[in-house]
């Protein structure tokens, strides 16, 4: 099965791209709680409770993806968590402010010309396409799903 | 499919072993729905215990006892310099290794210590430290620490200047080293003790500098410098003129007009005037 093998990839690169962007998150509580207040969505309570718990359930799903357990519903908050996020740099392009998303660490302010919102998109886009497939095709090999399964 | 008049034997064969495959087809839907349930709890409970892990390790700030000796304002987060009755406030919000802050030291350096020596301005400073989180680092962090140690000690005015004159590149971290901003402080006299390189190599106010970023965070600024002139953005301009030295003396004179400046003793007045005229590297005991 082919398919298998090719859902194998797609898994650890979606539990790789996940720890990078929680790992990176999770050294400066603070940092993190600003890259969220800035765009500007969310109320002053929600904004620490968020920029604290994003980096651990980012790491969480990491963690999940790499050992293959509960791939499926994994790969279902994964698809949420991107669509908010693209949804949310969206939201922040059109109300025409200018910030660095903070996906991988710091975010903030920054200056008009320095914005990369396409680049965050598209690149989020991408990530949302592992996603996808892993929920279309959740069985693969090395996973402890495969192995629950017998 | 089983019929009616089959042999008995083999339609109970048949029967037994739909039953396992039922059984075994409701006993992995137990396993795949239990592992569901593990990928959920792990996911809710590294969430929950990440936001309790990350609650006590963001500082709590204790104005009273974690700002530096005469910071003020709410919280005291604020470092004063010059005459606290001078009629105009100068709030200036400085990250010390922003680049962008260096020029505007540079070029408006000797004006703002003339204003301050005139006694027609006291200068409020927000040492923020958010570079460290865009650039990678920890130099913001440790200069705007050092700054509180310097207050603490009685030396910010002469130590902040010295630190912009001496400022690395923004890509070098060269502050993450805390012995050069202790080196540093041996150009200011009476500034290099045993209590203020303990100050800046423990990271004594911490807690300030990360309360004062916080703070900045919420302001609604979102780079530095910022300066206002009671109250009113005065970077890179104010009422549509540019800043510049001769400008911003006529600022602070139209604001201050029909107000008396504060008074300033001589020997103050010359300290604040120029806080780097009387450093050298040789050790003396005076303290002022």
């Amino acid at each position: 099965m082919i398919t298998a093998w090719i859902s194998t990839v797609v898994r650890l690169a979606l539990s790789v791209v996940w720890a990078w962007a929680g790992l990176a998150k999770v050294s400066d509580p603070e940092a993190a709680a600003q890259a969220v207040r800035v765009y500007r969505i969310l109320p002053e309570a929600l904004v620490k409770p968020i920029g604290y718990g994003m980096p651990f359930l980012e790491i969480a799903l990491a963690l999940l993806l790499l050992v293959g357990l509960g791939t499926r519903i994994a790969a279902i908050v994964s698809c949420v968590l991107l669509v908010v996020y693209i949804g949310a740099i969206a939201s922040v392009w059109a109300r025409g402010i200018s910030i660095d998303c903070g996906c991988f660490g710091g975010g903030g302010a920054v200056a008009a010309s320095q914005t990369a919102y396409w680049q965050e998109i598209l690149r989020d886009c991408g990530f949302l396409v592992l996603a996808g497939w892993l929920v279309w095709r959740p069985k693969s090999r090395l996973s402890l799903d495969g192995w629950l399964a017998g | 499919m089983s019929q009616k008049n089959d042999d008995g034997k083999r339609s109970a064969r048949a029967r037994m072993l739909e039953e396992r495959a039922k059984q075994d087809a409701k006993a992995r839907k137990v396993r795949q729905l239990s592992a569901i349930g593990v990928a959920l709890a792990v996911i809710v409970v590294a969430v929950v215990v990440g936001i309790l892990i990350q609650n006590n390790r963001s500082s709590s700030y204790d104005a009273a006892k974690d700002a530096p000796a005469g910071a003020v304002g709410t919280n005291n987060l604020l470092i004063p310099v010059g005459a606290s009755n001078a009629p105009s406030t100068l709030t200036v919000y400085e990250d010390p290794r922003c680049p962008a802050c260096e020029s505007f030291e540079t070029t408006m350096k000797s004006t703002v210590n003339q204003l301050l020596s005139q006694g027609k301005i006291q200068v409020q400073y927000h040492i923020v430290s958010f570079i460290d989180r865009h650039d990678g680092g920890k130099g913001s962090k440790n200069g705007a620490n050092a700054l509180a140690c310097a207050q603490n000690a009685g030396h910010f005015h002469n130590y902040h200047d010295v630190l912009y004159a001496n400022q690395p590149q923004e890509t070098d971290d060269a502050w993450a080293d805390k012995s050069v901003l202790i080196g540093l402080a041996k150009q200011v006299p009476g500034l290099d003790t045993p209590d203020f390189e303990s100050c800046v190599n423990d990271n004594r106010f911490g807690n300030w500098v990360t309360a004062v970023q916080a703070d900045f965070d919420k302001s609604g600024f979102t780079s530095t410098p910022t300066v206002l002139l009671n109250g009113t953005p005065a970077y890179p301009t104010y009422n549509n003129e540019q800043i510049s030295p001769a400008n911003l003396v006529k600022w602070v004179d139209a604001a201050n007009k029909g107000k008396q400046p504060a008074s300033i003793p001589p020997a103050s007045a010359a300290a604040l005037a120029s806080p780097t005229a009387h450093n050298n590297p040789a050790p003396s005991p005076s303290g002022s």
